[in-house]
């Protein structure tokens, strides 16, 4: 504690104020828009078993760099932009219901190689 | 248990200069030979490719992971060459999976590196398309195939991958396949005023027309392929079997995924 932060190294990446705070807001988030999926979907389950390991680190300490370490996915910059990727990208999955049955399945001999001759 | 990569990542940055210093990297040979005791044989021939067990391993759970995320979409999932995965998906699933793929946390494929496109005339649906993805946090790589034919668009993944913009042209203009939802589709490789589209396999290898200089009219002249001789059926493929020793080793080896198993289940 006490050194600044000046860069994260990284191009276009700014040190984030307070990214505590940013993180767990984030986390919020994405925890809310998975309890709009069923249950059993499975991509659920998967992510908020990520996200809680994550905001159950947020909640053991204030340090930045010690959560950085425990995560071991990046500076909390990049922690950020991954969590907005995912609250996205789960805003997105409501739409798609991935959970679903397969959608097409393919015609006969599609995924065969070498292909059939004629 | 839901990073797959984590050990593999984690192992990159603690021995990274290790490595580095050394080419031969004993670290991962030692891996290997742990985790091989059960597996079968290590490979020592000198000119075959050594497949690591353990990011083999890797990529199986993966694959079983993102089939059971996206029973939707997930056609298929098989390994090819060892220790390529691919992700075999219909048309309608190209955007969320690709979605999937560059936003989860456990993927992280950020970087699109290649679109490329595949004419087998023999199939009802034509064409393949196939993505190549990288994950610059989990050091992996990622195959999505999806198939189309002549008239059925496929979305664009521009919306997902800045990078597909030019890509997703290249493969309209060698292929014609057309992409829903593109912001700027047209010719980028052939000339002005080309037709047609020079990969499919019907395409005839010297063209349609030819283009020289006329002196007298002082322009480039394009005029229709005059060819000397008399047009023949050329036959390209031999009456005998190329590689016989492939016969018993398929290229590709399937990973068995959840979406194949639920329709028994209905």
């Amino acid at each position: 504690m006490g050194l600044l932060k000046k860069t994260t190294g990284l191009t276009g990446l700014a040190v984030a104020a307070n990214p505590h705070h940013t993180l767990g807001a984030l986390y919020g988030k994405i925890l809310r828009t998975l309890q709009k999926m069923p249950e059993n979907a499975v991509y659920r389950k998967y992510t908020e078993q990520i996200v809680r390991e994550r905001a159950a680190v947020l909640q053991q300490t204030k340090d930045v760099c010690e959560i950085e370490q425990k995560i071991n996915c990046g500076q909390a910059e990049e922690l950020i932009i991954q969590a907005e990727n995912e609250l996205n990208l789960a805003r997105k999955m409501l739409n798609w219901k991935p959970w679903e049955p397969l959608v097409a399945k393919p015609p006969k001999g599609q995924w065969d190689w070498p292909p059939a001759q004629q | 248990m839901s990073f797959f990569f984590k050990r593999t990542l984690g192992a990159t940055t603690n021995l990274g200069r290790y490595i580095l210093k050394s080419n031969t990297s004993p670290f991962l040979q030692r891996i290997a030979t742990k985790t091989d005791q059960a597996a079968t044989q290590v490979e020592t021939r000198p000119t075959v490719a050594k497949i690591d067990p353990l990011q083999k391993a890797h990529l199986v759970d993966f694959g079983k992971y993102i089939a059971e995320c996206m029973p939707k979409y997930v056609q298929k999932v098989q390994l090819t060459a060892g220790n390529e995965l691919e992700i075999l998906i219909p048309t309608e699933g190209v955007i969320p999976v690709l979605q999937f793929l560059k936003d989860h946390h456990s993927a992280q494929f950020a970087n699109l590196v290649d679109i490329a496109g595949m004419d087998v005339p023999s199939r009802p649906n034509r064409f393949e398309i196939i993505y190549n993805l990288l994950s610059l946090r989990y050091n992996a790589r990622i195959r999505v195939k999806t198939y189309t034919d002549e008239l059925t668009p496929v979305d664009s993944a521009c919306d997902v991958f800045k990078a597909a913009n030019w890509y997703e042209r290249e493969i309209w203009d060698m292929y014609g396949v057309f992409f829903a939802n593109h912001p700027d589709l047209r010719r980028i490789l052939t000339d002005y005023g080309f037709e047609g589209h020079p990969f499919r396999k019907d395409f005839p290898l010297s063209g349609y027309v030819e283009v020289r200089y006329d002196d007298e009219q002082k322009r480039v002249v394009v005029e229709p392929l005059e060819l000397a001789q008399e047009f023949r059926r050329f036959e390209l493929s031999a009456p005998w079997e190329q590689f016989p020793n492939f016969r018993s080793n398929p290229a590709a080896e399937e990973v068995t995924t959840s979406s194949e198993e639920n329709p028994k289940q209905n």
